[in-house]
């Protein structure tokens, strides 16, 4: 009988914190923000950023000793592709430098004085492209577009050449050995198409991060101004505070999980073959970790806007530990393990092989479970934390129903 | 005046000083984020990148081609599959980024001169490895075709050397000026660490001037100052500058000699550019703060300037391939200024005349800043909390 009681006030103060904390982040226009705003706008604002995708054109200085129809055909070749494009010709490496530093072109290419008589003798004619590296995303597309015209251009002086011998061999009709390479998960090699999914799951963690802390901050806040209980708190037991307010935040997050996952990369058509109840499923677990995370963090709070000073950095840290940009397996075993105690990072890691690879919820059977084993950490850590910051305090608790 | 200044001075010191958060802000914050940073990717480049091949013919050439592909420092052959469908699961588990098909009867059509593909498949949900996946590929794949190619012309007669030669007639050579190695870490190190300092520097200027608003203390803090809300502000914001410019100053030193990234310019160029993105940085913080003198709401714009900064600033995709709408956002964030410094005097070593307008850029914050102090002060004086 006992028992059947507690079971029953469990669940009464259970459904008690979860409407109150309804009140709570409907009455904070802080945490509206975070919870609603910043969701809704920053996946916007950051596709709009990267949309572009490809650096097209990128303006190159050509300095040609050759002053030749082959080195001119070169020099057409480049201006031609979709990278680059030939800013100028200059007389020399000093004026093409010149340009360089004025950011006019961002590349330099320079045909030696015996390119095309090199060519003519069937010796190895030697081009060099000076590069500017301050951003390698710059270089990458030019070494891309560079080394189709190198391919491109053996092909033509060697078919030439074997035509010219007289040989007729049947291979030098094609080349003998085609290569084609195929992309997956970004066909387009676009930079918003890759670092989008990504981002979108991130902005999920931090925006309730955010929130969760500032209203731990609100609550001590309260609590200061109140010697010690917080007039709008609900007299609940541990366990049963932190999943109900897990269920508020997860009720607010639902349609903004939707919205962030599935209609921002429908709305700027970055890759997205997933099936849209495989992610949502996934991504689940990652909501409940952050969530209980964030009430961990949430103890440490003693002001509203504190949280923000040490929070918004931290949206860097799990960028990266996320094996985004660098990948984890080049990690140490120390950054990665700390990786895994971050849930953005299966939650990155395994959404973005769903949406963009169109792999299964079984193919990510590793996050998965690794989500709801983070989930069922921190709900222990946030319980233990709760039982020790706020527990002395539980007799000063007011009697449910009364107002601050 | 000067009275004023020191007491405004001791009290901004004496500010800081007060809650641990302020101290864990200015030091601890840019030190860990530093320190994370450089040991991350203290290996330059990831190499290695876990892939597999699809090797369908299993003949002597093949086996060669897939000793080629093990060989390659770029990429580390970890599985072998049987069929493309294998390989596209392991991609889709993670466990490799990508993989290497070489088809039926490879050997046999290539060497009779019916011809073959080879196809290749790079994973790119993650840039970096994915493109090196899809580098290593194209090497191997433009070498087995350039020695087919090499064995055919030789057995119809072409003297060996003209063979040679024939299989790239034209080698064009890319020199990354600055930054051979293509070392990520020198490239991301360089742009990110002054950008979380940036952050820092915002963000903890904006808490310290509207936290008076809010608990109601900015008239005793004007009171102090002399009536003066730029002493005021100077006072509160001058103990940060300098705390910051020596946390920022030593990051440098530990980048450029500790950990050896290029220093192309005299150190001196890159220290006053370290103290003037702080500078700058408080001036855009202060801006903020005047335009909206409320704890929470200015505190939320420069979050949301500091790690947008991230992005406009143009770390990793130019300002000139955005939209114009977007990129001119760029041009108002000193840690784009910062980074341009970086890649023309560390990275490039041109001369400081092209720099200079980065320099006076940083310079302008800080008085735009200034302009909306009167505002500043007349909320100063009437806090008014809104929570």
């Amino acid at each position: 009988m006992n028992i059947l009681s507690d079971i029953r006030y469990w669940f009464a103060s259970l459904l008690r914190v979860w409407v109150r904390e309804f009140r709570l982040v409907f009455g904070d226009a802080g945490v509206i923000l975070f919870f609603f705003a910043l969701p809704l706008i920053y996946p916007v604002v950051y596709t709009l950023i990267y949309n572009p995708e490809v650096i097209r054109d990128l303006p190159v200085a050509v300095v040609d000793h050759s002053r030749t129809a082959e080195s001119r055909h070169l020099a057409r070749m480049i201006d031609a592709t979709d990278a680059l494009e030939v800013y100028q010709y200059c007389p020399d490496i000093p004026a093409a430098r010149r340009l360089s530093n004025e950011k006019k072109v961002f590349g330099i290419v320079e045909i030696p004085s015996d390119y095309a008589r090199k060519i003519g003798r069937g010796e190895q004619a030697q081009i060099t492209y000076y590069a500017d590296v301050s951003l390698l995303l710059r270089y990458r597309s030019a070494l891309g577009a560079l080394t189709d015209i190198q391919i491109e251009l053996g092909n033509q002086i060697r078919g030439q050449k074997v035509e010219s011998a007289g040989l007729v061999l049947q291979s030098m009709d094609g080349v003998p050995v085609n290569s084609e390479s195929v992309f997956i998960g970004d066909p387009t090699q676009g930079f918003a198409s890759f670092i989008i999914p990504g981002i979108i799951v991130l902005i999920l963690q931090q925006s309730m991060i955010l929130g969760i802390t500032m209203i731990a901050g609100g609550v001590s806040e309260r609590r200061r101004r109140n010697r010690g209980y917080d007039p709008l708190a609900i007299e609940a037991p541990a366990s049963a505070a932190l999943i109900g307010k897990t269920l508020c935040y997860l009720v607010c997050y639902i349609p903004m999980t939707l919205y962030v996952l599935h209609l921002v990369p429908l709305m700027f058509s970055l890759p997205h073959v997933g099936n849209v109840w495989q992610y949502l499923v996934f991504i689940m677990p990652m909501l409940i970790a952050t969530a209980m995370l964030g009430q961990c963090l949430g103890v440490f709070v003693t002001e509203r806007e504190a949280s923000m000073l040490v929070v918004v950095f931290t949206s860097v840290v799990f960028l990266f530990l996320s094996g985004l940009t660098w990948p984890r397996y080049a990690m140490s075993p120390f950054w990665t393990l700390v990786g895994d105690f971050i849930p953005a990072t299966w939650g990155v890691e395994g959404f973005i092989r769903l949406s963009c690879n169109g792999a299964s919820l079984a193919d990510e059977a590793t996050p998965y479970k690794m989500l709801w084993m983070l989930s069922a950490i921190y709900f222990v850590v946030a319980w233990v934390l709760r039982r020790v910051s706020f527990g002395r305090h539980r007799v000063k608790t007011l009697r449910p129903g009364s107002k601050n | 005046m000067l009275k004023a200044l020191r007491q405004a001075l001791g009290y901004g010191w004496r500010y800081l000083c007060s809650r641990k958060i302020y101290f864990v802000c200015c030091t601890v914050v840019p030190m860990l984020f530093a320190f994370f940073f450089i040991d991350l990717m203290k290996e330059g480049l990831p190499l290695k990148v876990p892939v597999s091949v699809v090797d369908l013919d299993r003949s002597s050439l093949s086996r060669r081609v897939v000793r080629n592909l093990g060989s390659t420092e770029l990429i580390d052959v970890a599985h072998s599959d049987e069929n493309f469908n294998q390989a596209l699961d392991r991609v889709r588990k993670g466990e490799t980024f990508g993989f290497f098909i070489i088809p039926r009867d490879f050997q046999r059509n290539a060497i009779s001169g019916q011809g073959t593909t080879i196809t290749y498949y790079s994973d790119l949900t993650v840039f970096v490895p994915g493109s090196l996946a899809y580098k290593g590929f194209k090497t191997v794949a433009v070498t087995t075709a350039g020695g087919v190619v090499q064995t055919t012309l030789t057995t119809a007669g072409v003297n060996e050397q003209v063979a040679g030669t024939l299989l790239q007639p034209v080698v064009i050579g890319e020199q990354p000026v600055g930054n051979p190695w293509l070392n990520y870490s020198i490239y991301l190190c360089n742009s990110f660490i002054p950008g979380v300092i940036a952050l820092m520097v915002m963000l903890l200027a904006c808490y310290t001037i509207c936290d008076e608003i809010k608990k109601g203390t900015s008239p005793e803090w004007i009171r102090i100052s002399g009536g003066s809300v730029l002493v005021a502000v100077v006072g509160k914001l001058l103990p940060q500058t300098l705390v910051f410019s020596a946390i920022g100053v030593f990051l440098q030193a530990v980048m450029y000699r500790f950990c050896g990234f290029p220093l192309h310019c005299s150190p001196w160029n890159m220290v006053f550019a370290m103290i003037l993105l702080v500078i700058g940085s408080q001036g855009l913080a202060l801006t903020i703060c005047c335009v909206i003198p409320n704890l929470r709401l200015s505190l939320s714009m420069t979050s949301l300037v500091g790690i947008l900064s991230f992005s406009i600033a143009a770390y990793s995709f130019p300002v000139q391939s955005m939209y114009g709408a977007i990129g001119i956002f760029s041009y108002i964030l000193p840690a784009r200024y910062y980074f341009l410094i970086y890649a023309d005097q560390a990275l490039n070593g041109i001369p400081l005349y092209y720099s200079r307008l980065y320099y006076i850029a940083l310079l302008i914050f800080p008085l735009v800043g200034m302009a909306g102090l009167p505002r500043l002060k007349k909320h100063c004086l009437n806090p008014v909390y809104v929570p």
